[in-house]
């Protein structure tokens, strides 16, 4: 009975809170649902998924989504790790205290507001990236209105902005090892590469699960910063599945289509997070 | 005796009848109007914008006389029409509407909006000077009019307008403006654009700045259109392609990176002298001839947008407000009154000078004001060709706008041809049409 | 405590790797605070001399941009609505949390991994889709435009952050305490509140600061949800992004004022994530 005791608050809760939009978006996904035109909406069964699945800009927003991920998170990862593995270094504790309060400071700064931060950045013009890249003798690059640049720099915010995230939850991690077993090692090796793979990897793995599972959802997510910084332009060169899914439900007001895209998202993220979980995280079972 | 006494009571019995009929009818007054409204509170979303501000700033004196509470609302332009369309769905607390030019077939099918006709027929909320002639026809009905009934009355109204760089011009040896699109392209182009400087900016950014500014602006001066007679599309035509070609062309004598600018870029280019010539709405006058946001306030000049082989085409946008459906009968009447009051010719002045523009023609042949705002005469006459389909206002607008940006902008990156990207465009747009109903006579072929 | 040394070496490898050391963390709070720097600077700017080419790195501030956000457009205000939202939601998301996910580290049943798993899916779905249904919902509930709808809502996505992390921390504390407690005769609670609890101090501020950014940062329920009175520093900021002119002196003076209360609050929480490292250490 502890477990009812212990669980049922919060089992309760996001059942309660979770459930009922959840059941809408199912329930508008099988029929024709236009916000501007709600005298018919009619049963059309699975004719929203089809669209969405066989359609071509679908697939090429999830492609680009997929890029996405593929090009910052491996970044963020290794960065993380080894900012963790330099914090978690004994001595320099005031550096590493200011360090780790730096650390918050992107993971704070609103989204939306990292995105108005990359218009001015990166402006052809006015923005002091390219300032800085012609102090050391590179011409100025156009950024925002190109469809290559636009897509580096909205991945290279997300790497900024998620890093110190993933620092921080391998810093959480190496935390749980126990003092004495790293001591152990670090008299037996000189190479911290061998004392991260083998003993504190372990302590690694459930961290490192939670933020493949967080941040592939987080990217398939991910709106506030690329929308306010290029809107998906320029073209469609930026345009993350979140947007597209924005552009059909917000603006084109099909909240029907938007469903079945947010409902196959939902879908594919689960697929993803249990082969995560099967891959890392069950090495890790106690 | 008797005989006078009687006479003279019924001298001022008829003298009293008589004064309190000539008083009836005098007495429409607005706080008289407003007597069984007062304390009602009305909502309504607002842009920040400077037409906004202007009437804003009005309020105090609206309220002070009818007890009438107006609450507003502030949205981005971007978020207006979903804030809008989520209210009228979930029969929200909305008491007016705010109506881009292009949202009134949208808001009129979906009986969101109340017709005026409701208000004017009644003698105790029709203001008798209301004179809706005094309004520019174009502007009426293009904002505030879908199918023969009147909705909504102008209130942030805008015409595409020729800003340019006097000084930069006269630099380059021309004592005036294009007044051709050729002319711009073929003369002023090369000429102006050299030394990191460009003759022209073209606002090409992928939201409703792509279809209104970019798009339609190429179309129509042109001779082309999004639609035949027969609501199909006309963007494979030779004039439509012939326009969009232009505007490939005209590319060249543009900053780098065109199709990232908004509004606020374009006009910061011209603000900043990095642009010499810019085609944009009236509304940034303000902006331009400030000096707290703009370089160039000396140099600054307005004309008429330029025109093509088919005439004088400029950009048309505003909005109107609308009494919303869903309001309650006292709310409706508070609403209206507002609505009414706002835009009035008594007050057409005043939101002027505050920095909105009305569309209430004797406001602009009052004298000193032509001289005193340097738009007016470029934006009357723009007014007076403008094609009240700029861009096709029918309910199915916001889908086929998202069309529009995606490929439109396409084309201006050179990721598809003209042709292509039309042919895209046309296939879609007819999709959408398609499923709601024009071509099997479900509806009236209405834009 | 010289375990950066290793046995060979000595003092001079010690030192080589000191200065490594101190040059990458001056250059990770660099990355980091860089772009901070600038949104700071920019707000001190005039428009002009904002977008003005080339971006200008000494120029006379003005303090313009800071009272007009606060006091004309009602900056403050939705700053104390962050705060509320932000705090209230996070302490709900811990109360609820915490036991949760003791009992997922520490009590067997079944369905145990399918159940963390839901927990973590809720925070998979697309809040675009889910803000209609949303907004519908509250509306029938007659919730429009109040804390309380938001502090519910961002549980959504705070209860599984906490869950998670809380989970593998309380994972990592040894049983052996726990068993020693019930010889003392403690109860389940008791154990959780008295011994786990502290314990797991570092995984708790992480979530709790995790927690506390993403509720204060979230955007679009705060769009769709909040209209006046409960609307929050994030919908604010981004509601001067008219298109219509590029108020970027105001937008970054509001873009700091949201960002700074959340330096703040981390440097609260950091503080036990030291002890508990320091606590980890010296068993």
């Amino acid at each position: 009975m502890t477990i009812f005791a212990f669980l049922g608050p919060a089992v309760v809760t996001l059942l309660a809170i979770g459930i009922v939009p959840l059941g809408f978006a199912l329930y508008t996904s099988f029929h024709r649902y236009q916000l501007t035109n709600l005298k018919k909406t009619p049963f059309i069964g699975f004719d929203n998924y089809v669209t969405v699945l066989t359609d071509q800009a679908f697939w090429q927003a999830m492609g680009r989504t997929m890029t996405f991920l593929l090009m910052a998170l491996p970044l963020q990862i290794v960065l993380g790790l080894l900012i963790a593995l330099l914090l978690h270094q004994p001595g320099l504790s005031l550096l590493k205290t200011l360090c780790r309060l730096s650390l918050v400071i992107p993971m704070a700064t609103t989204y939306a507001v990292v995105g108005l931060l990359g218009q001015v950045m990166f402006n052809i013009k006015y923005g002091v990236i390219n300032q800085m890249l012609g102090w050391i003798g590179i011409g100025a690059i156009n950024w925002i209105g190109d469809p290559t640049n636009a897509f580096i720099a909205i991945a290279f915010w997300d790497v900024w902005q998620w890093t110190p995230f993933c620092a921080l939850v391998f810093l959480a991690g190496l935390s749980t090892v126990p003092a004495e077993i790293e001591e152990a090692a670090k008299l037996d090796t000189n190479s911290w590469w061998e004392i991260v793979r083998h003993i504190q990897l372990p302590f690694l793995m459930p961290g490192l699960t939670a933020i493949l599972i967080l941040r592939t959802a987080d990217t398939l997510k991910l709106f506030d910063m690329v929308f306010t910084m290029t809107r998906g332009g320029p073209g469609s060169s930026t345009e993350l599945i979140s947007l597209m899914i924005q552009r059909v439900g917000f603006r084109g007001f099909d909240q029907g289509l938007a469903s079945a895209q947010a409902v196959i998202l939902l879908i594919i993220t689960i697929i993803l997070s249990q082969l995560y979980i099967r891959h890392f995280y069950s090495e890790a079972q106690r | 005796m008797r005989i006078m006494s009687y006479l003279g009571a019924a001298a001022s019995a008829i003298a009293l009848t008589a004064t309190m009929a000539t008083n009836e009818v005098k007495a429409w007054s607005l706080e008289e109007a407003a007597k069984p409204y007062a304390g009602t509170e009305v909502e309504v979303v607002f842009l920040l914008r400077p037409g906004y501000e202007a009437a804003k700033q009005m309020l105090p004196e609206f309220e002070e006389k009818t007890g009438i509470k107006i609450n507003i609302i502030d949205h981005p332009y971007e978020n207006s029409l979903g804030e809008q369309v989520r209210d009228f769905v979930a029969q929200g607390d909305l008491d007016i509407a705010l109506i881009d030019l292009v949202w009134i077939g949208n808001f009129a099918e979906n009986e969101w909006i109340v017709p005026i006709e409701t208000f004017t027929s009644n003698p105790d909320l029709a203001d008798p000077e209301l004179d809706i002639d005094d309004f520019f026809p174009l502007v009426l009905n293009a904002f505030g009019g879908w199918n023969g009934t009147v909705y909504g009355l102008p209130f942030d109204n805008y015409s595409g307008l020729l800003f340019y760089n006097r000084c930069m011009l006269e630099e380059a040896g021309f004592d005036g403006p294009p007044a051709t699109w050729e002319e711009l392209k073929d003369t002023y182009g090369p000429a102006l654009t050299k030394d990191g400087k460009h003759a022209y900016a073209l606002q090409s950014k992928r939201n409703e700045t792509q279809s209104a500014d970019s798009f339609a602006r190429m179309l129509w001066p042109f001779g082309g259109s999004f639609l035949d007679a027969n609501f199909k599309s006309n963007l494979l035509s030779e004039e439509s392609q012939t326009g969009l070609k232009f505007r490939q062309d005209l590319m060249q004598y543009m900053p780098e990176g065109i199709v990232s600018y908004d509004h606020a870029e374009t006009v910061n280019g011209l603000a900043q002298g990095d642009v010499a010539m810019i085609t944009e709405w009236s509304a940034f006058y303000s902006t331009l001839t400030s000096p707290e946001t703009s370089t160039v306030t000396d140099c600054l000049e307005i004309a008429p947008e330029p025109a093509g082989p088919a005439g004088r085409k400029p950009a048309l946008g505003g909005f109107s407000l609308a009494v919303a459906s869903q309001a309650d009968e006292d709310e409706q009447a508070a609403g209206w009154l507002f609505i009414q009051w706002v835009t009035s010719k008594a007050n057409a002045k005043k939101y002027l000078e505050l920095g909105g523009v009305p569309a209430r023609q004797s406001v602009y042949q009052e004298p000193g004001i032509a001289e005193q705002f340097s738009f007016v005469d470029a934006l009357v006459e723009s007014w007076q060709d403008g094609v009240p389909e700029f861009r096709p206002r029918f309910a199915e607008w916001p889908q086929i706008t998202e069309i529009v940006q995606e490929w439109g902008t396409k084309i201006m990156l050179g990721e598809v041809t003209t042709e292509e990207g039309a042919e895209e465009i046309g296939s879609r747009m007819e999709a959408v049409l398609d499923e709601a109903g024009y071509y099997n006579g479900d509806k009236p072929l209405a834009q | 405590m010289n375990a950066a040394t290793g046995q060979l070496g000595g003092v001079k490898v010690s030192r080589q790797l000191t200065a490594w050391h101190i040059g990458f963390l001056l250059l990770i709070i660099l990355f980091c605070v860089f772009p901070f720097y600038w949104m700071v600077t920019t707000s001190l700017k005039t428009q002009i001399v904002a977008l003005g080419t080339p971006p200008a790195w000494i120029f006379e501030p003005t303090l313009a941009n800071y009272t007009e956000a606060l006091f004309e457009d009602k900056v403050g205000a939705s700053l104390i609505n962050s705060l509320i939202v932000a705090v209230c939601t996070t302490m709900l998301a811990l109360m609820l949390g915490t036991p949760a996910a003791y009992a997922l580290a520490r009590l067997e049943f079944r369905g145990k991994r399918d159940l963390w798993f839901w927990f973590i899916t809720n925070r998979m779905v697309s809040p675009i889709v889910l803000a209609l249904p949303f907004f519908l919902l509250v509306r029938q509930l007659k919730l429009l435009d109040t804390h309380i709808v938001l502090i519910l809502i961002y549980l959504t996505f705070n209860l599984p952050i906490v869950i998670w992390i809380c989970t593998d921390q309380f994972r990592s504390i040894p049983r052996s305490l726990d068993d020693a407690a019930k010889l003392d005769g403690a109860g389940q609670f008791h154990i959780f509140s008295r011994i786990c609890l502290p314990l797991a101090a570092p995984g708790i501020a992480v979530s709790a600061i995790f927690s506390f950014i993403f509720s204060w940062n979230e955007l679009m329920y705060a769009l769709v949800l909040t209209r006046k009175a409960a609307r929050t520093a994030p919908a604010i900021a981004v509601s001067f992004m008219e298109g219509y002119d590029l108020p970027y002196g105001k937008i970054m003076a509001t873009s700091t004022l949201i960002v700074v209360p959340v330096i703040i609050f981390a440097l609260i929480a950091s503080r036990h994530l030291v002890r508990g490292l320091t606590m980890g250490a010296v068993k």
